[in-house]
């Protein structure tokens, strides 16, 4: 708790610091480190298999880290699992659903597990439901619902508890483009009235541009850009030029990397470069 | 221990949605019905020939308790190794394939209340088992006078062993995501834990030079649920099985939560 607020940037809701994972051999995010402040809209960019999905199941408790600490809203994920867990809305890459409930059953259950106290509840299943636009099916099964409405369904589950921390693991990912838009006008909307912070995934640049002012990006397991998008298309580049040029620059340091074996010091100098 | 009555509630709602709890039911019924059919029938033929060959002390001891009540509610103790994994099989699994555990494990709750609230989804199905099998000897207060006592600690005792084997079902829910995995090692686990480990310990014992009574056997014996069984349903409660079942039951369930807790370190 104290030094969660006293850090440089006062008010980080999710801080991370020297963030790893490994599976046996394999090291699915290397050394990561990044702050976000309260209220902001970050997105999280890599390419398929670049460790998004392992950073946010830290970040949201369900997979411990091998190394490193994670805090959110200044508790440890770990050591005040519940504090921390209880200020997250995590919208996984598959919508955790039960397909025999009915979106209002399974919002109110979901309530319940996030401790939105009984006086409340009923008003936030409702607000939930009528925010992700749900109103209309809040009585069918969800096994009957298409998958648009089931991403709806899984972000309703997310916002109920109105949490500080959103974690939303590629949003709009399997969607048609209609589907697409609409999740990303309610995630913008979220941002505007919520004031939540939001951290999304996605590998779509399109998307970040849309709605993020700032972009992280990874590439096997380690950060390689940290910036606002502002900044990072300062130069007449598209996002994607960035993307572009930041991946393949990653790649010839790999290659020139494999010479010398220094993992982290390539990671850092890469980071360093584009900032 | 908030969240354990909202975990229990819903997977009891899901429970009965589906057509598992139906099926589990339907043939529990008629299982029961032809079991107790055929004890009734039993007992009337064996009233008939002792009848025939005069043997009037014979018929004196004879009594619903013992000739009816107690084979009828032995041999659905035994259905219950059969059934019971369809019930719980999906407990965790199912939160598992469906993933749903990231839900669960990320909300504000603790895996204490996840398991505690599954163990008490199932005891509330098998308290409605216990409930279909409790009907058939009440019929018989209609027409004769079996022994309330008795019959009560003979439902009592299928209860307590089927909230054990609940527990067993948790566990074994547990270990995997797939549903019929979790199946066919909760009735392995029933058979071994029920019926089984009498006979293991007979053959063991067997090839080496301890006896029946050795310290062994005796702690392996206790561990069979079995033998409490078959104590309880002579109506002798006794707190040393009713502390078997409270201990065999703690024990799956603390397994269950080492079990879910050691997946995440995974």
């Amino acid at each position: 708790m104290q030094e969660g607020t006293a850090g440089t940037s006062g008010a980080a809701v999710i801080e991370v610091e020297g963030l790893s994972k490994r599976y046996g051999d394999f090291e699915a995010v290397r050394d990561l480190s990044f702050r976000i402040g309260a209220g902001e809209v970050v997105g999280f960019l890599g390419p398929n298999g670049a460790g998004k999905t392992t950073t946010m199941r830290m970040l949201t408790g369900f997979v411990p880290p091998s190394d490193g600490r994670i805090r959110i809203d200044g508790a440890d994920i770990f050591s005040e699992g519940l504090i921390a867990r209880r200020a997250i809305g995590y919208l996984p890459e598959t919508p955790p659903l039960y397909p025999e409930m009915t979106p209002t059953g399974y919002i109110d259950f979901v309530a319940r597990l996030k401790d939105v106290p009984r006086s409340r509840r009923k008003g936030a299943v409702e607000r939930a439901l009528s925010r992700c636009g749900l109103l209309d099916v809040s009585h069918r099964e969800i096994r009957q619902l298409s998958k648009g409405y089931r991403q709806r369904v899984g972000l309703a589950q997310a916002i109920v508890h109105e949490p500080k921390v959103l974690v939303l693991d590629e949003p709009t990912v399997g969607l048609d483009p209609i589907q697409i838009r609409e999740i990303r006008a309610l995630i913008g909307d979220l941002a505007k009235t919520g004031g939540q912070t939001i951290l999304l995934s996605t590998h779509i640049l399109a998307e970040v541009e849309a709605i993020c002012q700032r972009a992280i990006l990874v590439h096997h397991g380690r950060k390689v850009l940290d910036q606002p998008i502002s900044e990072m298309m300062g130069g007449g580049l598209s996002l994607e030029d960035v993307f572009a040029r930041v991946m393949t620059r990653e790649v010839d340091e790999e290659i020139g990397l494999d010479d010398h074996g220094g993992v982290g010091a390539a990671g850092r100098a890469g980071n360093g470069g584009a900032a | 221990m908030r969240h354990t009555g909202t975990i229990a509630a819903r997977e009891l709602r899901s429970l009965f949605i589906s057509p598992v709890a139906y099926v589990v039911l339907t043939l529990w019924s008629v299982i029961a019905g032809t079991f107790f059919l055929a004890s009734l029938i039993g007992f009337q033929e064996r009233l008939i020939q002792l009848q025939q060959y005069q043997m009037l002390q014979q018929i004196q001891a004879m009594n619903l308790n013992d000739g009816l009540i107690e084979p009828f509610i032995g041999s659905m103790w035994v259905i219950i190794l059969f059934l019971l994994p369809a019930v719980t099989m999906g407990l965790i699994a199912s939160e598992k394939a469906n993933g749903t555990d990231e839900l669960l494990l990320t909300s504000p709750i603790t895996i204490w209340e996840i398991v505690i609230g599954k163990f008490l989804a199932g005891v509330g199905f098998v308290f409605v088992m216990s409930g279909i099998v409790a009907f058939f000897p009440a019929i018989l207060f209609v027409y004769g006078e079996p022994e309330v006592g008795r019959t009560i600690s003979g439902v009592v005792s299928l209860m307590l062993v089927s909230v054990t084997y609940v527990a067993v079902g948790v566990f074994a829910s547990s270990v995997t995501r797939n549903q019929l995995i979790a199946f066919i090692l909760t009735f392995v686990l029933l058979l071994i834990l029920g019926m089984m480990l009498p006979f293991i310990v007979e053959i063991s014992m067997a090839g080496s030079g301890l006896g029946s009574d050795s310290a062994i056997s005796q702690i392996v014996n206790w561990m069979s649920t079995g033998n409490h069984v078959e104590r309880m349903l002579k109506g002798l409660i006794d707190t040393a099985d009713l502390a078997y079942f409270v201990i065999a039951s703690a024990v799956f369930l603390v397994l269950s939560k080492t079990v879910i807790e050691s997946a995440r370190w995974r």
